[in-house]
């Protein structure tokens, strides 16, 4: 049509949908440091037309939406990195710990076994001397207190990380609280088809912290997002959570359970699965080698032990007492059976001179006791257990850092804000409304030259 | 005219590179502050490993050398004593003959008879000798060996054994450390206090005496030979410590091929890595400064 007034409706709704623009750059600029924040672009659209044949007037423009930039795959893949990144994260750590006991230093399990085949080998110099024979029973004592401070700092490693498991589990049941909460919002106003960026940037922020923990499957239905962990266990479905629960079997490990099922062992990725392996496999693991190399050594001692004869002429008892039926616990268990240092069968014919059975207890030392290997090679074994699982961690963890660093480029790229292009966006939006404003005034004028055409 | 749209905040990357940086700074410097490549099983699991057997073994060639030491101390007062019952036997065999000539006096065959006397106490004081407190000549008791008996015929009872005692001083080396006293001295094709007192008999009864000085002279060979024993085991002994000296000396170069660290090497990648540093710290300095907002007006 041609009146004024439509023309000023015109420039009025380029006006709103320029400052509705505007805004959308002032957000995404407000949020330039947000972390998860996805940059919003304003979808500027033309109005429907009126046709006059045969003429067609353009109606102006409207802010059609406010699109919010983000890639769901990409999303995606950054939470699975997130969850091998947790898992890796949480094994190093707990690993690093691990590996302390193992350091060789002049304290280390390793020279204890050494120093009480040497004390063995200066015995045999003088097998009547009280001294040297003390300082046998003395490297045998710190080499049994070796024993059992390793396997006690093991054990106490392993319930601190069955506090971090139990930890974890209360901040995963807080985060599906949380998304659950979100995702009841954010269907609310889908259902009104409205805008919910806003509520899903900070969903995408608390699924990569659950990913960080737990290994999250996500399925999008008709009432929001569902998440699971990889083997298929609810966590949250729409606006319910499903909480997951720890109990302490008979051993008092903390296990996992999510609706009376045990997940423990299910766990696939996430902290909570780096954590549990360190707790249920690593660790026990070196136990049991610290326990097998413990009874194999107190086992072979003794055995040589009783073949001879102590100061006072008789046939040797055992030298530690012996270790639990099976091994299992023989690393904390170690302990001397003889306190009186007369009492070290160093005779191999009842006389006190003879050094005949301390040469075969200090034999032992070349002799294979754990799995076919001698004691200081069977622990040099642990060394190297201990120490290639947190190489290899480590540098798995270096590789999938690097990975979740590419994929938060390329997320960047998409959903980040870039000041350089919302200052140009704001150079463009400012412009059109200034022009709006111009046409708003110069329909104005218009006007009054209409009506000054009446007056005259 | 489109392009690739580039993550527009390089801040993180910058501050992963810059942390990345910082790891290897502090890996240099714990490397140089300690001198050590490998300072936990984690930074060579493998030359770790290595490293604990080479300490073992490290260890083990000290206490050889250590227990070579003491057993070196015994022999060689072992060896000394031998050289001293020699001398006696020398002079056992001196006074026999003196005693074997004819125109001795009474008197003066009463005067050998006394100084044999004499000689025999030194024998079994010599062969009663003790090394710290623990009696060499005894095998393996730890008793006095030789006691006056005079209900046996050479007058003198052996209380020791026949045993005798090795001690490892290297890897697969053992070395025998004592003969018992009944294989030096009292042995019964060669007893020295039996020869002594067979020829203190025969003087005083002025006849075989001779063939009791034959008998003497018979011990001094066997003892002679018998210290033979004494001389090998300290020479073995005394190469085998410097060999062991030898051993340590390589065993310390080895374990410091693998776990000690290059100080050279670690202080050019110190050098590159703080160079590296700067730059990225520079890169951050900069990289927010400006942006078109910087440029309207």
């Amino acid at each position: 049509m041609g009146t004024l007034t439509s023309t000023l409706s015109i420039a009025l709704s380029a006006l709103t949908s320029e400052k509705g623009a505007m805004d959308a750059t002032a957000n995404n600029v407000a949020n330039v440091n947000t972390p998860g924040y996805s940059r919003i672009r304003p979808v500027l659209a033309e109005n429907d037309p009126v046709v006059l044949a045969p003429l067609t007037f353009g109606t102006g423009v409207s802010l059609a939406k406010l699109e919010s930039l983000r890639d769901p795959i990409l999303q995606l893949r950054i939470g699975q990195e997130m969850q091998s990144q947790g898992e890796l994260g949480a094994f190093v750590t707990a690993m690093q710990q691990v590996e302390v006991n193992f350091q060789s230093s002049s304290g280390d399990l390793g020279t204890k076994i050494t120093q009480f085949f040497n004390s063995l080998n200066q015995l045999s110099t003088d097998p009547v001397d009280l001294s040297l024979r003390q300082a046998v029973l003395t490297a045998a004592q710190n080499l049994a207190s070796g024993f059992r401070n390793t396997s006690a700092n093991l054990i106490g490693q392993r319930s601190n990380l069955d506090l971090n498991v139990v930890q974890d589990v209360q901040q995963v049941n807080t985060l599906t609280g949380q998304i659950a909460q979100l995702n009841g919002q954010i269907t609310n106003l889908e259902n009104l088809q409205q805008d919910a960026t806003t509520f899903i940037d900070k969903r995408d922020v608390l699924i990569q912290q659950l990913s960080s923990l737990v290994d999250v499957a996500s399925i999008k239905s008709s009432n929001g997002l569902t998440l699971t962990t990889s083997n298929g266990t609810a966590l949250v479905a729409g606006e319910q959570n499903f909480l997951l629960s720890t109990q302490a079997d008979p051993s008092g490990v903390q296990h996992v359970f999510a609706n009376g099922a045990d997940l423990t062992a299910k766990l696939s990725s996430g902290a909570l699965a780096g954590t549990i392996a360190v707790r249920d496999r690593n660790i026990p693991g070196l136990l049991s080698q610290l326990d097998s190399l413990a009874a194999g050594l107190v086992t072979a001692v003794n055995s040589v032990h009783h073949a001879g004869f102590d100061l006072n002429g008789n046939r040797g008892g055992d030298f530690f007492n012996t270790p639990p039926a099976g091994g299992q616990g023989a690393a904390a268990a170690i302990t001397l059976a003889i306190t009186d240092s007369r009492l070290v069968a160093a005779s191999s014919d009842g006389s006190p001179g003879s050094n005949g059975n301390i040469l075969q207890l200090a034999a032992l030392h070349d002799q294979p006791l754990v799995a076919g290997q001698t004691a200081n090679r069977f622990y040099g074994s642990m060394v190297f257990t201990a120490g290639s699982d947190v190489a290899n961690g480590s540098s798995d963890l270096d590789a999938s850092q690097l990975i979740l660093q590419k994929l938060q480029d390329q997320r960047g790229s998409v959903s980040g804000v870039s000041l350089d292009e919302e200052a140009a966006n704001m150079i463009l939006f400012q412009r059109a409304y200034d022009a709006s404003a111009r046409i708003v005034q110069t329909v104005s004028e218009m006007l009054d030259t209409v009506i000054q055409m009446g007056a005259s | 005219m489109s392009s690739i749209r580039v993550n527009p905040n390089p801040l993180s990357d910058l501050l992963s590179a810059l942390a990345e940086v910082q790891q290897q700074v502090n890996t240099a410097a714990e490397q140089l502050a300690s001198g050590r490549r490998i300072n936990r099983p984690s930074d060579d699991p493998a030359g770790a490993a290595l490293v604990g057997e080479i300490l073992d073994q490290s260890s083990r060639v000290d206490s050889f050398h250590q227990s070579g030491g003491t057993i070196l101390g015994q022999l060689q007062i072992a060896d000394s004593t031998l050289s001293s019952v020699v001398t006696a036997l020398q002079r056992a065999i001196a006074l026999g003959v003196q005693g074997a000539n004819g125109t001795l006096s009474d008197t003066n065959r009463q005067a050998v008879r006394e100084e044999l006397g004499g000689i025999q106490q030194q024998l079994i004081s010599l062969a009663n000798t003790s090394y710290q407190g623990r009696f060499i000549f005894a095998g393996t008791a730890n008793t006095q060996p030789y006691v006056a008996d005079s209900t046996l015929t050479s007058g003198v009872r052996y209380d020791g054994n026949n045993a005798s005692n090795q001690v490892q001083i290297g890897e697969q080396y053992l070395s025998q450390v004592n003969l018992p006293g009944s294989q030096l001295f009292s042995s019964p094709s060669a007893d020295v206090f039996q020869a002594i007192t067979d020829l203190t008999n025969a003087l005083t009864a002025n006849s075989g005496i001779d063939t009791a000085v034959a008998k003497v002279r018979s011990t001094f060979d066997f003892v002679t030979s018998q210290r033979v024993f004494y001389g090998n085991a300290i020479s073995q002994i005394q190469a085998q410590q410097t060999s062991l000296n030898n051993e340590k000396v390589s065993l310390s170069s080895q374990e410091n091929a693998v776990a000690g660290a290059d100080p050279a090497k670690v202080i050019s990648s110190l050098v590159q890595d703080q160079t590296a540093r700067q730059a990225t710290l520079q890169a951050i300095g900069r990289v927010p400064q400006y942006s078109l907002f910087d440029f309207l007006k």
